[in-house]
């Protein structure tokens, strides 16, 4: 008899914890390699972790909700009377990613990362750098290309705080304390009804995520919102032609690659809209790139994919794109990174209803950008009503970096471009 | 399926076996093939036997001619080759054998024989128990190199041998022709001229160790060479080899005319190439450069996405230390690191007599990279004490410094122990040092090592052992730029 232990693994990306969401495996039961035995909740994706040996499940360590550390070991499975064959059992299909491929990339099965390597091609330090090669290393880590970090050391010697203090100024922003002091809140004692009708469901997984990150930004950041009409019959005009376009390319364009392109081109004249607040750092962080994410709405709850770079795709790939992400978001296989690094989100919660809601910013970004439902109205121009497509936008920001009027300007700069979509081509690089 | 695996490293050599330890480390199913010996060329057939050679050589060499400089007369100095031969394999044999416990203990899993690509996710492994096939996600090429040969002499390593050969003769050669001046050469011909051979290197170019030696360092090992008594005949092109009862008439072009040598062996050492014509790596498409190498990207990916290639067989510098390197780099990458190529300097050591070491860049390389004004200088080992107690004065460290930052660019080093002391000056290039971190950094008496931090005193202008010019200022200890 031989009893050995499985560690949750290490999944990569950064992550250092998990939550335990359920078992699915009961001691008694038999495992074989790489069967899921407990799906776990990181960072907004839910994931399952497999079993690297074959055996008897002896003993459960973790309990369902515990946040359990990576490395940290989860059950004991009593290796003995496994057949070789079953320990043996090759598991093929690293090409294929399921919903636990970033757990498929952790060490007992790394099969499934392999495939996922070749897009990484980090930046070579030039002979001319000076950093030591841990240095050198530390940035390599971080994305950061060490070739563009001005050193601060003797003859430019680019330090190791160099490299940290880019880190932060390229968006990774630590999730440090508000600059702001808040004071510890009591969070008052429910108290459930006496006469019982109620049902008790752990807050878990997902939801649980979703509630710290809302409750932490809306205690953060200082929300206002800013409501306006936008009539968009020369949109809706446009992309009924480019829609039929994308269909014979496959691709379904809906209105939102537009939406994303006049944004990108507002943000632009409007920085501030693209930055984040380091708050440890008491500074500013301008970015240079533009990840744009959408809200979707997911079985599992609201989920963020971001559209990478999405200042250097066509709406065609935009729309791809996003029609990839959202039925990665609603099959639950969205990898972590493919959930990571938006500069400012779009949530189009009126496609389901309501026509204006005060959405919550998705810190660390500092505005979210409300899409509510294309309407048919009057609308009176030029000394009589004429039938106009319109659609209400709301823009929420955060009060700390940007100022109403600022917000107001911003709202119209994006309208000059949605109500007339002549005017995307102008800002087509 | 028993033979499929996440990771399949095809060469056990320094590149592969550490490819695979840090493969079986990260938590791949790792599967290392080998057609000979685990440790490649460099632990059975090129660096550790000849290390072992060369010691036994200058060993034998301070007995006789030193030894008695220092009072100590011994008499009846016997060189019985069978036994020195056997000890060499000994220490081959030992290394080759930590490698396969490494392995082991890693849970690699070794696999005798010689492989062939079937396809590009398997490979067809031929060895004297049949065939077999092993499929893998990731391959690791690592097959490394071999020896050139040239028109006219056919390696048969008896008449004609390549390194292999010469550490294997049992029985010391009276004549020796070496062809080619390069580092192999010239490490050979040391040792057998101290063993007590005839030794005539033939040399196509008008220098030895060319491009790969700093000029002033290569003068040096070549004033020794000819102490040692061994003959350099440069612009000397080998055309072909005659039988002359036991030994051979070698005939070669010098300067239009032909010339004759004789020998009773002779050793071709004009270079190596990569094994890139095996192994069907053209039948699935494996895209290679002009001179063979298989063509790596930063993270030694080869153009097809499952297969990759280190050491010898993706490009120059061919070190043993650059495959290792690159192993774990590899390695690291598969498991979805953030790792790429990112090394400043391969340090380079030539065991000649005295050894050349070098990191970083010759002056020429600086020049080309576009630093325009240099520091240079050198510090002799002659006024080094542990040097003289040694009785190893020849050489000196020579150190280049951009003269704006003084950030130190090249160190060339000939002299006693160079191959152990160039480790500090490839950390120092690595580090960005500049000279004032090597010469403010105290370095025990009396060591060799010493000799690195007078060199970048040396190369500041102001050495202590060694005269140079005033100081200019005396209060801040000298004309240290600050920058």
């Amino acid at each position: 008899m031989s009893i050995e232990n499985v560690n949750l693994p290490d999944i990569g990306e950064g992550v250092t914890e998990g939550e335990m969401v359920s078992w699915l495996v009961a001691v008694g039961d038999s495992v074989e390699v790489d069967q899921p035995v407990a799906e776990i909740m990181t960072d907004k994706a839910t994931v399952e972790v497999p079993s690297p040996i074959a055996g008897t499940v002896k003993e459960l360590l973790v309990s369902e909700g515990d946040v359990v550390p990576i490395e940290t070991a989860m059950l004991k499975v009593d290796t003995a009377g496994a057949s070789a064959s079953a320990a043996a059992a090759p598991k093929t299909a690293p090409a294929e990613p399921v919903a636990n491929e970033p757990v498929a990339a952790a060490a007992p099965t790394p099969a499934a990362n392999v495939a996922s390597t070749s897009t990484i091609q980090p930046p070579v330090a030039s002979s001319k750098v000076l950093a030591t090669p841990s240095t050198r290393r530390l940035a390599r880590e971080l994305n950061i290309d060490i070739n563009n970090i001005p050193g601060s050391g003797l003859a430019g010697r680019v330090t190791r705080d160099d490299v940290l203090s880019k880190s932060n100024g390229a968006g990774a922003v630590s999730a440090g304390t508000p600059m702001m002091k808040m004071p510890e809140i009591k969070v008052p004692q429910f108290n459930g009804s006496a006469t019982g009708g109620e049902e008790r469901v752990p807050l878990r997984g997902i939801r649980r995520k979703i509630a710290q990150q809302m409750q932490m930004t809306k205690q953060v950041v200082p929300h206002f919102t800013l409501m306006d009409e936008a009539n968009v019959t020369e949109l809706y005009k446009t992309r009924k032609k480019v829609k039929e376009i994308g269909a014979s390319y496959g691709v379904k364009v809906t209105y939102l690659p537009f939406i994303m392109k006049a944004l990108i081109a507002t943000m632009r004249e409007f920085p501030m809209f693209n930055a984040s607040i380091d708050d440890n750092a008491e500074e500013i962080v301008y970015k240079k790139y533009f990840n744009i994410g959408f809200a979707a709405d997911t079985p599992q709850g609201l989920l963020v994919p971001v559209v990478k770079n999405a200042d250097q795709k066509t709406i065609l790939q935009l729309a791809q794109e996003i029609t990839e992400l959202s039925n990665k978001a609603r099959d639950g296989k969205l990898a972590l990174d493919e959930m990571k690094g938006a500069c400012i989100t779009i949530t189009n919660i009126g496609s389901v209803g309501g026509t204006y809601a005060t959405p919550i910013i998705n810190h660390p970004e500092v505005a979210i950008v409300g899409v509510y439902k294309m309407v048919d109205k009057p609308v009176f121009m030029d000394g009589k009503f004429k039938a106009a497509k319109v659609m209400n936008y709301t823009v929420t920001a955060d009060h700390r970096l940007i100022d109403g009027a600022v917000a107001a300007n911003f709202l119209n700069a994006f309208f000059k471009r949605i109500e007339n979509p002549s005017h995307l081509l102008l800002d087509m690089i | 399926m028993a033979n499929k695996y996440d990771v399949c490293v095809i060469g056990a050599g320094p590149g592969g076996y550490v490819a695979a330890i840090r493969s079986a480390q990260l938590g791949f199913k790792t599967a290392i093939i080998e057609r000979e010996a685990l440790g490649g060329v460099c632990l059975n057939v090129g660096c550790i036997p000849s290390k072992a050679m060369i010691t036994a050589a200058h060993f034998l060499h301070k007995a006789q001619h030193e030894a008695p400089k220092m009072g100590i007369n011994i008499s009846g100095i016997d060189l019985d080759m069978g036994k020195l031969v056997d000890w060499k394999q000994s220490v081959c044999d030992r290394m080759s054998k930590g490698v396969e416990q490494l392995l082991k203990g890693n849970k690699a899993t070794i696999i005798s024989g010689e492989a062939t690509f079937k396809n590009q996710t398997t490979l067809s492994v031929k060895s004297s128990k049949g065939t077999e096939e092993v499929t893998a996600d990731k391959f690791i090429i690592a097959t490394g190199s071999r020896p050139i040969e040239i028109p006219g002499f056919k390696i048969d390593e008896n008449e004609v041998c390549s390194s292999t050969g010469a550490l294997a003769m049992t029985e010391l050669p009276k004549k020796v022709v070496v062809i080619g001046g390069g580092y192999i050469g010239l490490e050979i011909s040391s040792y057998l001229a101290k063993l007590g051979s005839e030794v005539e290197i033939l040399e196509a170019s008008d220098a030895l160790l060319t491009g790969v030696a700093d000029k002033d360092c290569v003068q040096v090992v070549a004033r020794k060479l000819k102490k040692l008594g061994v003959k350099v005949n440069f612009n000397t092109f080998a055309k072909k080899y005659v039988k002359k009862g036991k030994s051979f008439e070698i005939t070669a072009e010098v300067k239009g005319k032909e010339t004759v040598f004789a020998a009773d062996k002779i050793l071709l050492t004009v270079g190596r190439k990569p094994n890139s014509d095996q192994m069907g790596l053209d039948k699935i498409g494996i895209e290679l450069d002009q001179h063979g190498f298989i063509k790596v990207d930063p993270q030694m990916k080869t153009n097809l996405a499952n297969i990759y290639a280190i050491g010898d067989i993706a490009g120059q510098p061919m070190l043993a230390h650059k495959a290792s390197h690159e192993g774990v780099l590899v390695a690291e990458v598969l498991a979805g690191q953030n790792r790429v190529y990112d090394a400043k300097t391969v340090p380079a050591v030539i065991f000649t007599d005295p050894e050349i070491a070098s990191a970083g860049m010759l002056e020429s390389e600086c020049k080309e990279q576009g630093y325009t004004d240099l520091k240079i200088a050198k510090f002799p080992f002659a006024a080094n004490g542990r040097a003289v107690s040694m009785m190893e004065p020849d050489g000196f460290v020579k150190m280049i410094a951009d003269k704006k930052t003084n950030v130190l660019l090249g160190v060339h080093i000939v002299g006693p122990e160079a191959s152990n002391l160039i480790s500090e000056a490839a950390l120092a290039i690595e580090m960005g040092a500049r000279l004032e971190d090597l010469a403010l950094t105290i370095h025990p008496h009396p060591t060799l090592g010493e000799t690195m931090m007078e060199a970048a005193e040396a190369t500041l202008g102001h050495a202590i052992h060694m005269i140079q010019k005033p100081l200019k200022s005396k209060s801040n200890g000298g004309p240290t730029a600050h920058v």
